[in-house]
């Protein structure tokens, strides 16, 4: 559990520093994400970015069996069935982390770690040359990062300082007023089209994606914005909806539309976090129709990308 | 591309596999060759004919008879679909072994499971009969009966450095004998014997042999030209197919004229540089080329362009004939070499791009039809080493990446600016350092120069760390071995640790120059190269043969040093560990390592989870750049018989792997045995967490200036070089280079094929690894030293 005082020092819940990103803006990025999600999509390949808390994560196959996490668990949490396997009761589970502490091959972490803006400025700038030759720079993504409005603020603005350039991954799902404090900072936008019609995207997301629209003409109308768009065959990929997203696209003066393809990557992520799956079947939409799809944009003059 | 395909199948891989691994056994069952393969007597056969009619006379000129008798007497051929013609042996399935140097380890080979195939039973007959006459001849048993009782411990490999015989390396001076050809170097000795026959120098006796030698072997490879000049012509003289019968006239009018005369063409020059390529392996086997191939040829194909004699296309179907044959050199090695060479076939490297003397770039149009020809042919050898540096064309950079996309393993990258200031640290002039090759893996050479730089041998660096952390004293026999370094249970910080490792580097590095030093009397004495020392600069002119004497520049000796960055890991796993969080005191930790960690897997994953080199964390990489510095400064404190400094160097090949089986457990939580991170500048396998970007900007700490020249592998995987994300991959390259981190080699190839491929080997039969230095067929490798590539990180795509 994150302490009240932790919480008024200016720190940010980060679950993962991905340097090297090619897909997530132009060039070499760094990629911050943040934790904390207020969107539950049905295909979230990161699951461990949902909660705005840290959480414990297992990974099983690093695990010897050997039987130090049990014994320091005040809950009863932890057991061990026959063979050495271990077993989590997650209901009891009360993320003390004290089994995390115990073990030595990394079968138990913790996702998310509180860090500072600073931390997160030494970190990024490690790679400043890398972003100089290649045009890159720093994107924030999450979770949703604008949850964490103040610290974005907070590390944006050191960013900024030193002349990096920065990216925001967004779902658009956030106040107004958080926009306002960060888009100034912000040199391109990452904007998720996940639907057009709010029933859908209520039954897919968990929220209404009306708020998500009137944002896409706040964040349009102030910085170079591409649309990111997860694609799932006989859910969202069908040529009218594509062509009405490209057709918003251009009304708002979005450069370019990348298309994220759905894949299974994140399934193995749910049991490690003790949550269930929801009950989703998602498939990428075949080739022939990803030429096609891709060809709808080119032709509404927009630039068009799979993945990138 | 359908010539490219017919090419490929003419070729028989030479490559040797690995059936040892250090000291042990390992797949030994399995051929050290492939099934077709055959040792070729031709070259001991003659040889020894040939000692046997000379006895009495002086050595260089024996030397020079003996390859005069080769050349004249061995079987030659012409293959169906060449334009460039030369074998060393007498078939095409053929690998020869220098009987002079040693003939124990063919003997052996060939009654042993592992070479059992390389001989038929009248073969085995007649090796018996020449090893007899070489007993107590050959520079083996030279050298076994001249080192002393005390030193015969550190010349059997037992883990810290296996010393080499065969490493004498060289570029010959090509630019220089395309001017000449072989007849105006002829005349050069011919007017220097005129010379000293007036001046009559304090060594005129010695001067007169060498050069007559000299004269001798030249006169002897012009002959060998001139044999294949009128096979080609009887050839022609029963050939139906009138194309066919056009390209053997044509080889017997170019085989007439090169090497005695300066080629006019594209394809004589080949021709040309090909005769001479053979025969120096021939007279002295050894590894490497080292010609900058654009450089050299380059001149020739835009006068044959000009002149209208050749298209581009035309040229390049010469440039694949000329590819073909750098996959026709092999060597027996011993068993024990298989371990540092598993998959080599001949480590020819051929260098292209970089500058001129005077800074002045010479990509030119042959540059990039050496690319297309290693596209299309997509074979293990010649490894291709791409010089970069400020001025390369960008155009150069992406066509390499299109050749290194298709997982071949090279272009290898080297980087100039990082590279010359360390060459010019080695005492060579600048003008001489901007015209550097590549020969071998890494090693770094000054073309038709009498450089003379050795590789001495394997050098273990991070056994020197065991033997630091033992005294030198064997635990399992109570012998002192290396040095009586002082007491670990003093130790009160890691500096007394590195004292200790430095002082057992700088021990073991002068048993192996002791034990070179012998060596080299030895050569200079029963091993000259007259040969060789027509085709440098300077030999005739002083009428000295090339070990007679050194060029100004001389480089040195070198170790391929591995295990290093095993060794900085450790020393910071100490650090921190033993004298930060004070887990446990250095004997105990010590007792654990000694038992594999056998029951205190807590302790071992202390050390495993110390910070490591390679995440770009300064605790660790500023400790690995001490560590490597004063291992090199350490070594350098050793001089060679010319009273340089020996040297490390980066090439690692499969030693990382092979030899690292001799290393019991190491305090950077290595299990005994296990292998080593894979080159100079590599991480520990799966310890770099933080990227590409990360363990370049790691390697970037350590300097070469302050060390040698590095070899840094990177692993990514296939898609990572598609179209849309190869700009990020072309600025990856460049800030590589702004990093002035001196290598790098790719392997562009995912976990999945590899592991598929050793499910199923027959259905990957071309498929080819960068192993360090050096590419080779996967199928070729044992099981473990796959494994060893396996393992190594794969740099991810987010």
């Amino acid at each position: 559990m994150i302490s009240a005082q932790d919480r008024e020092v200016p720190k940010g819940l980060v679950f993962n520093i991905q340097k090297f990103s090619v897909h997530d803006g132009p060039g070499i990025r760094t990629t911050v994400f943040l934790k904390g999600c207020p969107l539950s999509c049905r295909w979230c390949a990161n699951p461990e970015s949902q909660s705005s808390e840290p959480q414990l994560m297992i990974r099983d196959l690093k695990c010897t069996g050997c039987g130090a996490c049990a014994s320091v668990c005040t809950e009863k949490a932890i057991s061990f069935k026959e063979g050495g396997k271990r077993h989590i009761n997650w209901q009891r589970c009360n993320q003390c982390f004290a089994c995390v502490d115990m073990c030595l091959f990394g079968a138990l972490t913790v996702v998310g770690k509180l860090m500072t803006p600073v931390d997160i400025v030494e970190e990024v700038a490690k790679d400043r040359i890398f972003y100089r030759n290649s045009g890159g720079g720093v994107t924030f993504s999450g979770g949703e990062p604008l949850a964490q409005a103040q610290f974005l603020q907070e590390v944006m603005a050191l960013l900024k300082q030193d002349g990096f350039h920065i990216t925001l991954d967004t779902t658009g799902f956030a106040p107004p007023a958080a926009l306002d404090r960060i888009l100034p900072l912000v040199d391109l936008v990452l904007l998720d089209i996940k639907h057009l019609e709010t029933a859908q995207h209520v039954k897919l997301t968990g929220v209404d994606n009306r708020i998500i629209q009137e944002n896409a003409r706040r964040i349009t109308d102030r910085v170079q914005t591409w649309f990111r768009m997860p694609l799932m065959a006989g859910i969202n990929d069908d040529a009218d909806h594509v062509s009405r997203v490209a057709g918003l696209a251009r009304d708002l003066g979005v450069e370019k539309i990348s298309f994220l393809p759905y894949h299974e990557g994140g399934i193995s992520k749910w049991p490690q976090i003790g949550k269930i799956r929801p009950d989703f079947e998602g498939r990428a939409p075949d080739e022939d129709h990803m030429a096609a799809l891709t060809e709808l944009v080119s032709r509404n003059g927009l630039q068009v990308g799979i993945r990138i | 591309m359908k010539l490219a395909e017919q090419l490929k199948k003419k070729v028989v891989s030479r490559a040797v596999r690995n059936v040892k691994r250090g000291s042990a056994e390992e797949e030994s069952n399995r051929g050290m060759y492939r099934p077709e393969i055959r040792l070729d007597l031709q070259r001991s056969r003659f040889f020894t004919e040939s000692y046997k009619e000379t006895e009495g006379q002086t050595m260089v000129v024996r030397r020079a008879k003996a390859l005069a008798s080769l050349l004249a007497k061995m079987d030659i051929f012409i293959r169906d679909h060449e334009r460039i013609v030369g074998y060393q042996t007498s078939d095409i399935n053929g690998i020869f072994h220098p009987i002079d140097q040693n003939w124990k380890s063919p003997a052996r080979l060939v009654n042993s499971e592992a070479g059992s195939s390389l001989l038929d039973e009248a073969g085995k007959k007649e090796l018996d009969e020449l090893c007899a006459y070489w007993a107590g001849k050959s520079m083996s048993d030279r050298h076994q009966a001249a080192i002393p009782q005390s030193l015969k411990k550190y010349w059997t490999y037992e883990g810290t450095f296996l010393w080499t015989q065969l490493s004498e390396l060289g570029i010959p001076d090509y630019e220089r004998l395309f001017e000449t050809g072989l007849k105006g170097r002829i005349q050069a000795a011919k007017d220097k014997l005129a010379e000293i026959d007036e001046t009559i120098p304090v060594d005129y006796l010695e001067q007169k042999d060498f050069l007559e030698a000299v004269i001798i072997s030249l006169e002897a490879v012009i002959h060998f030209g001139k044999r294949y000049s009128t096979l080609a012509e009887t050839m022609a003289g029963e050939e139906k197919d009138p194309k066919r019968r056009s390209e053997l006239e044509e080889i017997s009018r170019i085989c007439a004229w090169v090497p005695e005369n300066p080629p006019r063409t594209l394809l004589e020059a080949f021709q040309f540089f090909y005769f001479i390529h053979l025969v120096r392996y021939m007279e002295y086997s050894t590894l490497g080329i080292g010609i900058r191939i654009d450089k050299i040829f380059g001149p020739f194909y835009e006068r044959d362009l000009a002149e209208g004699r050749l298209n581009r296309e035309e040229a390049l179907e010469i440039m694949q004939l000329l590819w073909v044959k750098f996959n026709e050199l092999g060597l027996v090695y011993s068993p024990t070499v298989s371990s540092v060479y598993g998959g080599v076939a001949s480590l020819q490297a051929v260098t292209i791009g970089g500058t001129d003397k005077d800074g002045n770039d010479v990509t030119n149009d042959l540059t990039y039809l050496a690319l297309e020809a290693a596209k299309n042919l997509h074979l293990i050898e010649p490894s291709i080493a791409l010089r970069l540096h400020e001025g390369t064309p960008d155009k150069l950079y992406s066509n390499a990446l299109d050749v290194i996309k298709t997982g071949v393993g090279y272009p290898s990258l080297f980087n100039d600016e990082s590279l010359l200031p360390l060459i010019e640290k080695w005492g060579v002039p600048p003008v001489d350092a901007r015209d550097y090759a590549v020969t071998g893996c890494v090693y770094i050479e000054i073309p038709g120069k009498n450089v003379m730089r050795r590789a001495v041998g394997y050098f273990v660096l991070a056994k020197c760390l065991w033997w630091a952390l033992h005294q030198g004293v064997n635990p399992k026999t109570g012998e002192q071995h290396g040095a009586r370094t002082a007491d670990p249970s003093t130790f009160t910080s890691w500096e007394d640790l590195l004292d200790a490792y430095a002082e057992q580097v700088a021990f073991f590095t002068n048993k192996m120059e002791q034990l070179d030093r012998i060596n080299l009397e030895l050569i200079e004495k029963y091993c000259p190269r007259p040969f060789y020392s027509a085709i440098v600069e300077g030999c005739i002119e002083s009428g000295k043969e090339a070990r007679k004497w050194v060029y100004p520049s001389m480089i040195h000796s070198f170790a391929i040093v591995i295990g290093g960055i095993n060794v900085a890991d450790s020393i910071t796993a100490v650090r921190k560990v033993v004298f930060e969080d004070k887990r446990v005191s250095l004997p105990e930790l010590i007792e654990m390592m000694d038992k594999n960690w056998e029951g205190h897997e807590d302790i071992r994953q202390a050390c495993i989870n110390a910070p490591k080199y390679g995440n770009d964390d300064d605790y660790a990489d500023s400790i690995a750049r001490i560590v490597l510095c004063r291992g090199e400064e350490a070594m350098e404190t050793i001089r060679d018989r010319y009273g340089l400094p020996h040297r490390g160097d980066g090439s690692a090949v499969s030693a990382t792997y092979g030899l690292a089986y001799d290393t019991p457990a190491t305090p950077d939580g290595r299990l005994d045995g296990d292998f080593f991170s894979d080159s100079t500048l590599a991480p520990s396998p799966g310890q770099d967490k933080e990227g590409p970007t990360a363990v370049l900007n790691s390697c970037a700490k350590i300097k070469s200036i302050e060390t040698y020249n590095h070899l840094l592998n990177q692993k990514f995987p296939p898609r990572f070089l598609e179209e849309d994300t190869k700009p990020a991959f072309m600025a990856y390259l460049k800030t590589w280079k702004e990093l002035n981190v001196p290598h790098l080699q790719l392997n562009i190839v995912d976990k999945e094929t590899l592991v598929s491929a050793q499910e199923y080997p027959e259905e990957y039969s071309d498929l080819i690894v960068r192993v360090a230095g050096f590419s080779a067929y996967f199928v070729d490798l044992s099981k473990g030293l796959q494994d060893h590539i396996i393992a190594r990180t794969e740099q991810s795509l987010a």
